[in-house]
């Protein structure tokens, strides 16, 4: 499906990664979120504005009382720097785990390859208590013992996002804000108890 | 403040709209409350209504809205099919624009944002070729074949059915109308239409009714919805002035201008030196009124209709002398009047050049009408035009309803007026391939002895000349006689037995075919009858059939090509400027199956075609989908949509009948006017390179086309 037809032979193709994939997936979900926010905000009588929010790109709303409000940045949390690998250690950590589980296992041990990352992951996705119910249905994790500084890491950052929710918690305003972060304090609460679970 | 990306900005716009209207679209959909900036509430189906009552400052936005607003003011229909619509195709360009560019990551954002310009003008370039070539020779080739009528005789002598009618109506206003309600303005819309068409010219009547609506119809509030009815003539929103009550027919009189002589006109200059020359003025006025209002009169005058207000020596003589006034009336009420009765204004000779009187015409009766409190006038009028003048008086508890009812009514006289319109297609027939692979198909298909009467490639096997086989194929395509022929077996599948046409009320003028009961049997329409149901009646469509035939290799809509092929395997023609027409009534069954046609053939066209033409034809084909995915997402189990869709397609594809659930028709014209507006505000959207936002408008000596755009 070249448009520009000379760059098609230079480089190929291949299809995105699983962890692309969810990292696809939560972007869809987020956006399909925040139009359905933008769409309840505008039958309320929100102006939508011709500006996009610096932080995000989403189109800005004014209300009655001529304040802006971007959708994203005050009622979800923000998904991308979150699963950019670039800016969050947990997620670079993530990423190479799952390299390394896509070298160790050639052989496709089970449906769900990536089912190791469900533990940490959930706290990354954005509404925590939908990524939580995909780890908690997701296949036990595999045979492979995971490294110990690994988990020894991964427990030291559930704890420094627990410490982070909770305050965040005392200080929110949001409804909609507090409730995504005790749900995101709930799993980081499970986490560590899988990861304990592990150790042992 | 510039902002770059003209399809990621419209992709957020077109979500949040999306996200809107598709909480109302189709029979399942909900009503939406929307507050207005002002305060106001508004509760609505309308996809039109809502877009308009949002408040949105973001300029793709308005431009989308708008792109809305005209396609509406065409055609009445689609409002929410088309948001959804260009919702998905910027879905599909996002995602092919996002496909290339991870390819290309290391190009600087400058540069990848000037290849994404081009890679959309060029994208822009292939929607519109898609638009005047493809599209025409699919909707020729391939979908033709699956079309129905809504007439139910032979072209010449076209009677509209009533019942096809109200299945056409009821898919369109329980879309828009609440659920409780579209039943009983089907019913009402339907008498309507009887009784104000003759069989002359539907277009000409559906026109004068398009154009007049707001003056033939009266909403009251306060009554219940099922006080609606329709009144025989046209009903005034003024009051009478002067009311002598007269029998019979009257003469009317219609004036635009005080009939009073004033003492100065515009533009000249009244000189006064005394107080005998202002007596004498004055008594000359008065005596010429009088002169006036004697010679009119005289002419047994009874009727005054003005659309000043006359003053009160004019009100004087009218009572003295039994003529009933009406006064300010709207120029356009004027207008209808003028139209219907066929008036031409012209002057009296011994009325003074100041005053402007039309010639009398004849009414049949003036009387006053209340309706809950208000006064109106009804007149009863001899109508000279296509149109025979009733109106409709609108009930409903709030203005809301009456409102919501009002705009649907006017919605559908415009799909009717779309659908009762050739709609001409004209396309570049390319390579052999394409032609070639109509003709295969025909003679594979002549199985059965019998024709089914819905294949018009069947029909072909009667004929014994291979030339004028594939030149019948073509005109038959696209000719009425067929599609009335599967109309015909259409109908009796919707009895379970065929009487007698005799449906109609007395006023019915339109001669109707069909049946008068129209239940569908277990819920299940069926387009054409299998063999195996032995139904009597269909013995004399199948025969008819056969007539028609002699008939249908001469007359009917040809397809214009001129075609110089002898055998199968002569040698190609490269291109030919074919020139076809979609006859008027064509229509196809609800559900989105005009989609799922369009969306497999396009396929199939995909798969034969390389580079741009498969891209274009691939993102359209996906995006269709959209629409009846929304459609049957309430829908569970088997009827869910990928059942749907694997049965569809598999009917396609063995060529065998697509089985409906769902009773009602919709506009094969409206339907493609809507995807040729989608893909024409697409190329709009592909064409801007950047906003720029201004904080103010520009001054009105500027120029205006620098607000948006580069």
């Amino acid at each position: 499906m070249a448009l520009n037809g000379a760059e098609v032979d230079d480089f190929s193709w291949e299809p995105p990664t699983e962890a692309e994939t969810k990292v696809l997936q939560a972007r869809r979900e987020r956006q399909d979120r925040i139009s359905r926010l933008m769409g309840d905000y505008l039958l309320r009588g929100y102006r939508m504005l011709g500006d996009t929010c610096a932080d995000c790109g989403t189109i800005l709303l004014q209300d009655k009382q001529r304040k802006i409000y971007c959708v994203a940045c005050q009622e979800l949390d923000s998904d991308v720097d979150k699963d950019n690998p670039a800016l969050n250690a947990q997620a670079a950590l993530s990423q190479a785990r799952e390299h390394q589980l896509a070298s160790a296992t050639e052989i496709p041990s089970g449906s769900r390859p990536t089912s190791q990352p469900p533990v940490p992951r959930p706290e990354h996705c954005e509404g925590a208590a939908a990524g939580l119910k995909a780890a908690a249905q997701g296949p036990p994790p595999p045979a492979v013992p995971p490294n110990a500084d690994v988990v020894s890491c991964t427990q030291t950052a559930l704890l420094q996002k627990l410490t982070w929710a909770s305050a965040e918690l005392g200080s929110s305003t949001s409804l909609e804000t507090s409730i995504q972060l005790c749900g995101l304090i709930r799993a980081c609460a499970d986490a560590l108890c899988t990861l304990k679970q592990l150790q042992h | 403040m510039a902002a770059q990306g003209s399809v990621k900005a419209a992709l957020q716009v077109a979500e949040a709209l999306e996200a809107i209207v598709s909480r109302c679209v189709g029979p399942d959909g909900g009503q939406v409350l929307c507050t207005k900036p002002t305060g106001e509430v508004l509760l609505s189906r309308d996809g039109g209504r809502l877009l308009e009552a949002l408040h949105l400052e973001h300029p793709v936005a308005r431009m989308i809205v708008a792109c809305v607003s005209s396609h509406l003011k065409k055609t009445g229909d689609g409002a929410k099919t088309f948001i959804i619509f260009l919702c998905h195709l910027l879905r599909g360009l996002d995602a092919i624009t996002e496909k290339d560019s991870s390819i290309s990551e290391n190009i600087q954002t400058y540069e990848r944002h000037w290849k994404n310009c081009c890679q959309w003008k060029f994208i822009a370039q292939a929607l519109l070729t898609f638009q005047t070539q493809i599209l025409d020779y699919i909707m020729d080739h391939y979908l033709s074949r699956h079309f129905l009528s809504i007439f139910s005789s032979p072209a010449k002598d076209r009677a509209l059915c009533r019942s096809s009618l109200e299945l056409l109506l009821e898919a369109y206003f329980c879309g828009r109308v609440g659920r409780n309600n579209y039943k009983f303005i089907t019913q009402l819309m339907c008498d309507y239409f009887f009784k104000c068409m003759t069989s002359k010219s539907e277009m000409e009547a559906l026109e004068l009714v398009d154009n007049s609506f707001v003056e033939l119809n009266i909403g009251i509030t306060g009554l219940p919805v099922s006080d609606s009815r329709i009144m025989d003539g046209l009903v005034l929103s003024r009051d009478f002035s002067v009311y002598c009550p007269a029998d019979g027919a009257i003469r009317m009189v219609i004036v635009r201008e005080i009939i009073q002589p004033l003492f100065s006109t515009s533009r000249s200059e009244f000189i006064l030196n005394s107080e005998t020359q202002f007596q004498s003025s004055h008594f000359w006025i008065m005596e010429r009124t009088k002169a006036i209002m004697k010679h009119l009169h005289s002419h047994d005058v009874k009727l005054l209709l003005s659309s000043v207000k006359q003053p009160d020596l004019v009100i004087y003589h009218a009572r003295l002398s039994g003529m009933s006034v009406v006064e300010c009336l709207s120029s356009e009420e004027l207008s209808l009047i003028q139209r219907i009765t066929g008036f031409s204004p012209c002057s009296l000779p011994q009325v003074s050049s100041l005053c402007e009187i039309s010639s009398t015409a004849l009414v049949k009766f003036c009387k006053p009408l209340i309706l809950r409190s208000k006064r109106y006038v009804h007149l009863g009028l001899m109508s000279t035009s296509a149109f025979i003048p009733h109106c409709v008086i609108l009930c409903g508890p709030v203005i809301g309803i009456v409102e919501q009812h009002e705009r649907a009514l006017h919605g559908a006289f415009k799909m009717l007026r779309q659908l009762f319109t050739h709609l001409s297609l004209s396309y570049i027939m390319q390579n052999k391939d394409q032609y070639d692979s109509s003709s295969p198909k025909s003679s594979r298909e002549n199985s059965s002895q019998l024709p089914d009467p819905g294949k018009c490639q069947d029909i072909i096997v009667k004929n014994r000349d291979k030339l004028e086989k594939n030149q019948i194929h073509l005109k038959v395509l696209s000719s009425l006689a067929v599609s009335d022929a599967q109309l015909r077996t259409y109908i009796p599948c919707l009895t379970s037995k065929m009487t007698t046409a005799d449906t109609l009320q007395t006023d019915e003028t339109l001669r109707c075919l069909s049946p008068e009961k129209h239940e569908v049997i277990d819920g299940h329409v069926l387009l054409v009858e299998t063999n195996s149901t032995g139904n009597s009646t269909r013995e004399n469509p199948r025969l008819e059939i056969d007539e028609n035939l002699e008939v249908t290799k001469i007359a009917g809509k040809r397809c214009l090509c001129t075609v110089r092929h002898q055998s199968m395997d002569t040698t190609c023609i490269t291109s030919q400027d074919c020139s076809s027409s979609v006859p008027a009534g064509c229509v196809l069954p609800v559900g989105g199956n005009f989609e799922i046609l369009l969306h497999y053939y396009l396929l199939n066209y995909a798969k034969s075609q390389h580079s741009e033409k498969s891209m274009v034809s691939m993102l359209i084909a996906n995006a269709l989908l959209g629409i009846p995915k929304i459609l049957y997402k309430p829908k569970k189990g088997n009827y869910s949509f990928p059942q749907m869709y694997l049965r569809s397609l598999q009917a396609l594809s063995t060529n065998q009948l697509m089985i409906n659930h769902q009773a009602g028709l919709e506009s094969v014209t409206g339907k493609y006017q809507l995807l040729t507006s989608v893909l024409a505000c697409l190329t709009k959207i592909l064409t801007i390179d950047l906003i720029i936002h201004v904080k103010r408008q520009p001054q009105k000596n500027c120029d205006q086309d620098s607000e948006d755009e580069l």
